[in-house]
């Protein structure tokens, strides 16, 4: 039940609202789209996106360098390096 | 690979395909909205040439130099070239088009507030092309 409440939740927001949100733009007479908003909103998004995808790929990359150093208190000989360490 | 789980791999996968579907759907849709001219748009054919713009209304009046708009009302440009290409850039309402010799491009907008504006040149076009400028002045 809580699961299927959630689903409904992210759905919802995901694609009901910006579906009604669009459906009842496209009725409003002589609204004009402001292309200086559109195309600045769009801009301001795909920068967000491509940060926050750089962050976490960057992130991860040096995570991994960091963990899987042959120095890491953790780290254990692969079967390519042999048995012995 | 055994006793190996991959799947934050496929997280990793599936939540950068689903980055680049919203990427692609978020531009797609707004490239459709800034592309689709309203019915209505009053066409102004614009002429780019060195070293100074023209501009035609729909009712064949002519101005050079200067452009005159109302507030609130739709307007396609249809931008072309004489001599040499040439950009026509009205920054303050992020239009931005190139005029070619023997082509016609096309852009719209609704200017929403009275004022003057500057037009600029953005494609190198010779000696005097940083002053290739013009007005806007959009009235009430």
């Amino acid at each position: 039940m809580d699961k299927t409440i959630a689903l409904m939740t992210v759905l919802t927001i995901l694609i009901v609202l910006p579906t009604i949100q669009l459906v009842f733009a496209a009725t409003d007479a002589h609204e004009y789209i402001n292309r200086r908003v559109e195309i600045w909103n769009l801009f301001f998004k795909m920068m967000t996106i491509a940060f926050t995808v750089g962050a976490v790929v960057s992130g991860t990359l040096i995570w991994l360098v960091w963990r899987f150093r042959e120095s890491h208190p953790n780290a254990k000989p692969t079967k390519y390096e042999g048995t012995e360490w | 690979m055994s006793g190996h789980s991959n799947w934050p791999e496929w997280i990793y996968v599936a939540v950068v395909i689903c980055l680049l579907v919203y990427v692609g759907a978020e531009a797609w849709n707004v490239e459709r909205l800034v592309e689709h001219t309203p019915a209505e748009a009053e066409v102004i054919k614009v002429t780019g040439q060195q070293w100074f713009w023209t501009f035609e209304h729909a009712d064949g009046t002519k101005e050079i130099g200067e452009l005159h708009l109302k507030k609130g009302k739709p307007y396609k440009f249809d931008i072309t070239a004489k001599d040499v290409n040439h950009a026509f850039n009205i920054h303050d309402y992020v239009i931005l088009q190139d005029a070619i010799v023997g082509r016609i491009n096309t852009a719209w907008f609704v200017p929403d507030k009275a004022g003057e504006y500057t037009i600029q040149c953005r494609e190198y076009c010779g000696l005097l092309h940083y002053n290739m400028r013009g007005i806007l002045i959009v009235e009430e």
